[in-house]
């Protein structure tokens, strides 16, 4: 309504704050988070199901923004903590969608964006190894896993989302990775070290 | 081999949302948390039915967890005979002239949030019109916009809820009808992709007649006893004693009785001898907990209460009442 005057970027606390006095302000933090969000979810569930987790989110993020904890400049460990609750809600889709890879080989929820990128041939067999690792997986296993490898969050960010100790998702990406080598093939325990995050 | 490297790789080409999905779920977004909150003076009452659906999804009672459960100690009124008073009190109030569209529609709002000790006090200007708001800024300036038109939107200019009054029937039973079938108020706000709530039209006449009482500007003395008088036709309204706005400020508290085991009990308040709309509040009887939470959001005793403490009309905006 009121037309902010100053462009200059403030942090996600300030924003959430401010919100509480100027509601609309939750705008630019959607702004912001909502893209890379809603591209996360749509690589769990597909575009359609996350048109509606990621809307929710929001809104439960708005309701809880007063318990927000201003000493957090980031808000994406917040926000994507809601989410991985709401994407809960939905793991038998999420399941469904990696068996069905598994089994015929091709994948509902990248199909429709197939001709995107050019299909390589050996990431074939890897996709179905992958799906079959995912598919396995306890749901906190895979959150961590996902949360690392596809949005990108570090292990404090995860931990922070997910409210676990960070030597918890140590240990978690640690047996999802296990798990996951052992299903492309390539049983090498010592490979199960850690690896750095985004080398 | 590199797991990880191959887990990145995969569904890639996944892309970000176009603005086909942006733009019209950020509008969404806007128009609800200005419903919870309040921008302008009850605008979450106007999307309480399309609200509880989209609030639901989130939202997770436990009733059995011990502890969790407040129920506030009330004196309740019989509530024909407090209605009824309260109509012949509307209609004997004088008639007021219909403002000029270049006037402006002043509220000054006190808000209470359950969190929030101290309450946010705001306020605003909307030209009669509609076609403008104005508000000072946080640089202390005043701010004209205009107003962009919105069709999906439910809310109405000042001049267009006047208009809507006046085409009222002041037949109580005519008034009823007319609120629980009005199609405005059930089609409207549009939200694409989300699931309308299908509201009761006995609620749906609670909510409409309130409003009306809320947000008028010239309010026509007859209809204003018939809305009273259309209330006592509602089932399961409900008036309680000494129900506190958010500026503490004590009246009649009515609202509609949703059945055995409401998660919140919301108030409308009226001034005990004017019958004016004073403000609203909202009590949690149990506690609330957005899903996948361990402590709850709300906790049950929680109140958010909000105080109309200033509405009418002015030449400019900057002119307070």
């Amino acid at each position: 309504m009121i037309p902010e005057a100053p462009p200059d970027r403030v942090d996600d606390a300030e924003l959430i704050q401010r919100s509480r006095r100027d509601p609309e302000a939750f705008a630019d933090l959607f702004d912001r988070h909502a893209s890379a969000l809603h591209r996360y979810v749509a690589r769990r569930l597909g575009a359609s199901l996350a048109d509606d987790v990621v809307s929710d989110t929001f809104l439960a993020a708005f309701r809880k923004r007063e318990r927000y904890d201003p000493a957090q400049p980031d808000a994406r460990p917040w926000l994507y903590g809601i989410a991985a609750n709401l994407i809960g809600r939905h793991r038998r889709t999420e399941i469904r969608f990696y068996r069905a890879l598994v089994r015929t080989g091709v994948d509902e929820v990248a199909e429709p964006y197939a001709d995107r990128v050019n299909q390589r041939v050996s990431a074939q067999s890897a996709q179905r190894g992958l799906a079959k690792a995912l598919a396995g997986l306890s749901a906190g296993d895979r959150d961590v896993l996902l949360l690392v490898a596809w949005a990108d969050l570090t292990y404090e960010e995860v931990a922070r989302a997910l409210d676990i100790p960070v030597g918890t998702v140590r240990s978690r990406l640690h047996r999802a990775r296990a798990k996951t080598r052992a299903a492309l093939g390539g049983d090498d325990p010592s490979a199960t070290s850690e690896e750095p995050l985004h080398g | 081999m590199d797991d990880l490297r191959l887990l990145r790789e995969m569904r890639a080409e996944v892309p970000d949302p176009g603005p086909e999905w942006l733009v019209p779920a950020r509008a969404r977004l806007l128009r609800r948390v200005r419903a919870w909150h309040l921008p302008r003076f009850g605008r979450r009452l106007l999307l309480a039915g399309a609200l509880g659906g989209a609030a639901s999804v989130v939202i997770a009672t436990r009733p059995h967890e011990p502890g969790g459960v407040v129920r506030p100690a009330t004196v309740r009124l019989d509530s024909a005979t407090v209605l009824r008073q309260a109509a012949e009190v509307a209609e004997s109030r004088p008639r007021r002239a219909v403002p000029r569209p270049d006037q402006w529609h002043y509220t000054r709002t006190l808000d209470k949030q359950a969190n929030d000790d101290s309450g946010t006090t705001q306020e605003g200007w909307i030209r009669y019109d509609g076609k403008q708001t104005a508000g000072y800024g946080e640089d202390g300036r005043m701010h004209v916009s205009d107003v962009p038109p919105d069709p999906g939107d439910d809310d109405l200019s000042p001049q267009q809820y006047d208009a809507k009054l006046r085409r009222l029937p002041t037949d109580p039973d005519d008034l009823l009808a007319h609120v629980s079938g009005d199609r405005h108020w059930i089609d409207l706000p549009v939200e694409e992709g989300v699931k309308k709530n299908v509201e009761p039209p006995d609620a749906r006449a609670f909510r409409v007649i309130f409003l009306y009482l809320e947000r008028h500007v010239v309010m026509p003395p007859k209809l204003e006893g018939a809305m009273f008088r259309a209330l006592m036709r509602i089932p399961h309204v409900v008036v309680d004693k000494d129900v506190a706005d958010a500026a503490g400020r004590r009246g009649l508290g009515i609202r509609f009785d949703w059945g055995a085991d409401p998660g919140t009990l919301s108030y409308h308040i009226l001034d005990p001898r004017t019958y004016r709309y004073l403000g609203s509040r909202m009590v949690w009887v149990r506690d609330e907990y957005v899903e996948g939470d361990s402590t709850p959001a709300f906790r049950a005793g929680s109140v958010w209460a909000t105080a109309l403490l200033a509405s009418g009309i002015v030449d400019r905006p900057g002119r307070r009442l």
